[in-house]
């Protein structure tokens, strides 16, 4: 295909995507998105929760079809009709949660779905360990999956796509599962994959990492490009901040209008294992106290999820003492824990919180059937009414409530799940990252209800991963990492780097197992 | 091209179940024209055959009903369990544990009056399949042992247990040394209500209806359908998963035993190697054809009943027994497996993705 003349000699873009719209309902996705690519480099894509990269990224993958837009690759138009049609044109996602089955080996995980009719394992494992070596990945081919570390499992995946021989490799949020010496290790596969021609789009939040690793910046925000193919070496970390978040860098700090009173969970020299024998987190002391949010910050993977659960009485603790409200909980019940005044917002809602083949109706008398009942019988009525003042007092988007939960929308689920915890007016809140994947309207509805609830006097701790919401909403920000507590910060004076090197201290001494 | 896909439907289609009944049962005796034609068969006499001989008149009634009895109680021990998501295959066992210990019962209970010796029976009846049930039972429970495994095997104990007793100790001395356990004492056999109908039947109703409204509506069933959903929201919740499990599994083997108890007494009238006829078997088809609902039971092992009794008659007409299989493999999944599609809208991708113009308006 002939290009018309143009005053650039450079080869056509490895991707050109013009004018990609993408609504859902409720939602403008991606307004008139702009992307383009340079062959055989590493392209970083920018965006605050919500901005629309995945979207667009799963418009380039095939996953969704664009409203209306131009998608071009190699100066060629495509309209992909599902992921295969965008995998053959040499476009590969690896994505967040890894495709790969535990009992197959990393050869048989590699060319699954695309091996040779005939497969002789010794020259499939003898092929993908060439492919490996050449691209820096580490990998022994022969060994069964179960037994790699995840950032060997993500070696996997990139080798999937590049077995497939894919020109465009889109990593979504790759560096979330590695420690920080594997990042390293991954940018330096990533340059060598860049060197071979490859394109490679690099979606992150992590300023840091996208300065240290990729070529070129395309920042998006509330479905547009703000700005399309900075040059990161000439563009200060401030500016791609800047361009993330808006206009104004300072970022509206909620001020607590509760008084702070007495803390109603002091968790003493707190330590519990994880789910593979190992200490998740170990002397954990802190304390919240009525009035205030408590903000725990870290990346995923550092003993948050255990903390949150051993608060919750689903994971048991090894030593220490849990105090809430005065009265020593380390050994009670879920259940009793819940009635004493304790709400739980687990990370996996409809598998933890909500029981996903159940009604709506079903799952929102979890934490009252037991009150609502006459013998053995739940009343049937009372449960409809108690659902519908939830649906209503947290608007849960709901068309029947006898229908299935898992018909509901990530934002509808969460409300419901959210006013489920908070309407027995709980003195202490947990919640596990409760914002995360929900569309604009839903985290501030979220984020309200939290707020809301400390006012009105309640402790609560809140895990994100999201370090500005964290920001905006805490009054004390405590920094988890490998399991330990790495500090505690003043929201309001503390700055986003402070911050930043507390969640990854010590991070060298841990990274070689 | 399109791309064809389940999805959930928000609302279940209102008269839906009867619309995919019927849908469903008309594409399977099509096929099933086809398979009979092409083995040299004429549909409609093998049709009319089957039909008259299940649900064409009150004899023909009584014998499917008589089918469908043990096929409700077994189907509703496999959907109790399974409505906690647990597995048990092992009710063609406890069928038969249920079946010795009632006939264990007429053999020290024979001068026993009726009512007694009857209620005697199946009072050990459940028992003995509550205590076959009893070890996969608390190894699921305290150590978590697959109970799909554990009940499984136990089904051969069962079997070798029962062809031992009737061909040993509890021979029949005037059984012509054919393997049967003497006839039961004339009072221990249930009444029958009609033709081969017998009060089993109104046994069976009740206890379906029982543990369908126990599992609908009261707090035990809440809890035992929330940990069927996922075990996670039932411990983020505080239900004891270890003793919900136990008591399931348990509850279920008594409802197989009873089963076995109600067949002998109201159909076989003695211990035999066959007692449970692989009516064990299947009521895990039955149970999950239900949806592993109790409610559901009833109605599917009225109809599974029907099919292999109509199933059954035809092979008078020459059709040969795998052929019959086959038919009534293609009548049971196509009535009952197109029910999915009240629950289910077929969705092609394009409505999945939906374009500008229509989220706009």
């Amino acid at each position: 295909m002939t290009q018309p003349s143009s005053l650039e000699k450079k080869e056509p873009l490895s991707v050109e995507l013009t004018e990609v719209w993408k609504r859902f309902p409720g939602v403008v996705a991606n307004a008139g998105v702009e992307l383009s690519i340079q062959r055989g480099s590493i392209h970083a894509l920018l965006g605050e929760n919500g901005a629309g990269k995945s979207t667009l990224m799963n418009i380039l993958a095939g996953v969704y079809r664009p409203d209306s837009g131009q998608l071009k690759l190699h100066g060629r138009s495509h309209q992909f009709r599902n992921p295969s049609d965008a995998l053959s044109a040499g476009v590969g996602m690896v994505h967040q949660e890894f495709r790969l089955i535990p009992s197959f080996s990393v050869a048989e995980n590699v060319v699954l779905g695309s091996a040779p009719s005939l497969i002789k394992t010794g020259q499939v494992e003898q092929r993908v360990a060439e492919m490996a070596a050449k691209f820096g990945l580490q990998i022994d081919p022969s060994q069964p999956l179960w037994q790699l570390s995840m950032g060997e499992r993500q070696k996997v995946e990139i080798l999937k796509v590049l077995w497939r021989d894919a020109q465009v490799l889109i990593l979504d949020e790759p560096t979330t599962v590695l420690t920080p010496s594997e990042v390293d290790d991954l940018g330096e596969i990533l340059r060598r994959m860049a060197d071979d021609g490859r394109s490679i789009i690099f979606i992150s939040h992590k300023l840091h990492e996208i300065a240290g690793i990729c070529d070129h910046a395309t920042v998006l925000r509330q479905g547009k490009t703000v700005a399309n193919s900075l040059p990161v070496a000439d563009t200060s970390q401030d500016e791609l901040a800047r361009l993330m978040v808006g206009a104004s860098p300072t970022i509206s700090t909620q001020q607590s209008a509760a008084v702070i009173g007495k803390p109603l969970l002091e968790l003493k020299n707190l330590s519990a294992q994880g789910d593979r024998g190992m200490n998740a987190f170990s002397g954990i002391n802190f304390d919240i106290k009525s009035g205030e949010i408590v903000g725990i910050a870290g990346v995923a993977g550092n003993g948050q999820r255990e903390l949150a659960d051993v608060i919750a009485g689903l994971r048991p603790s090894i030593s220490g003492e849990i105090i809430m409200d005065g009265a020593d909980i380390t050994t009670k019940s879920p259940n009793h824990r819940f009635q004493s005044g304790l709400a739980y917002i687990p990370e996996d809602r409809l598998g933890v919180g909500l029981a996903p083949r159940l009604s709506i109706t079903d799952n929102a008398i979890l934490r009252v059937y037991r009150h609502q009942r006459k013998g053995p019988f739940i009343l049937g009525q009372k449960a409809l009414s108690y659902c519908a003042d939830i649906i209503e007092r947290f608007g849960v988007k709901a068309t029947d409530v006898n229908g299935p939960i898992a018909a509901l929308s990530g934002g509808n689920l969460q409300r419901l799940l959210v006013g489920r915890e908070l309407d027995g007016k709980p003195s202490v809140v947990i919640a596990s990252q409760p914002t995360r994947g929900l569309d604009v309207q839903g985290v501030k509805a979220i984020q309200e209800l939290l707020i809301n609830q400390r006012d009105s006097g309640a402790a609560v701790m809140m895990i994100s991963e999201d370090l500005d919401e964290l920001l905006a909403i805490s009054d004390r920000l405590l920094v988890m990492e490998g399991g330990v507590l790495r500090g505690e910060f003043d929201p309001r004076s503390a700055s986003r780097q402070e911050v930043g090197m507390a969640m990854l201290s010590d991070a060298q001494v841990r990274a070689t197992p | 091209m399109r791309r064809i896909r389940l999805r959930l439907r928000e609302h279940p289609l209102p008269g839906g179940q009867p619309v995919a009944f019927g849908i469903g049962l008309a594409i399977a005796l099509f096929v099933g024209t086809l398979l009979l034609l092409g083995a040299g068969h004429d549909p409609l006499k093998i049709y009319s055959r089957m039909f008259d001989a299940s649900l064409g008149g009150p004899d023909a009634w009584s014998i499917t009903l008589n089918r469908a009895i043990p096929l409700g109680l077994a189907g509703l021990a496999v959907a109790v369990a399974g409505s906690m998501g647990l597995w048990n295959i092992g009710a063609e066992g406890q069928i038969i544990a249920g079946a010795i210990a009632a006939s264990w019962v007429a053999r020290i209970g024979g001068s026993w009056p009726g009512l007694l010796l009857i209620l005697m029976m199946l009072v050990a009846a459940v028992a003995g399949g509550a205590l076959l049930a009893l070890g996969p039972a608390m190894a699921r429970a305290k150590l978590g042992v697959n109970e799909i495994i554990t009940t499984l095997m136990l089904n051969e104990v069962a079997l070798r247990l029962v062809q031992w007793l009737i061909h040993g100790p509890w021979k029949d001395p005037d059984s012509f040394n054919f393997p049967l356990a003497p006839m039961l004492p004339d009072q221990a056999r249930l009444p029958t209500l009609f033709g081969r109908a017998h009060f089993g039947l109104l046994i069976a109703a009740a206890v379906i209806i029982v543990i369908s409204v126990a599992v609908r509506y009261t707090a035990w069933g809440y809890e035992l359908r929330i940990a069927g959903s996922s075990e996670a929201t039932a411990r983020y919740s505080g239900i004891s998963l270890p003793k919900k499990v136990l008591a399931v599994l348990v509850l279920s083997g008594a409802i197989a035993g009873l089963a076995g108890g109600v067949e002998l007494t109201g159909t076989t009238d003695r211990l035999t190697e066959s007692i449970s006829n692989g009516f064990g078997f299947a009521g895990i088809i039955v149970a999950a054809l239900a949806l592993m609902r109790p409610s559901g039971v009833a109605a599917v092992a009225i109809l599974f009943g029907a099919v292999q009794i109509g199933g059954q008659s035809i092979q008078t007409l020459g059709v040969s027994s795998s052929v019959s299989t086959i038919l009534q493999a293609f009548i049971l999944f196509g009535a009952i497996g197109a029910g999915v599609f009240s629950r289910y809208a077929i969705a092609l991708e394009k409505d999945a993705l939906r374009t500008t113009e229509e989220v706009q308006s």
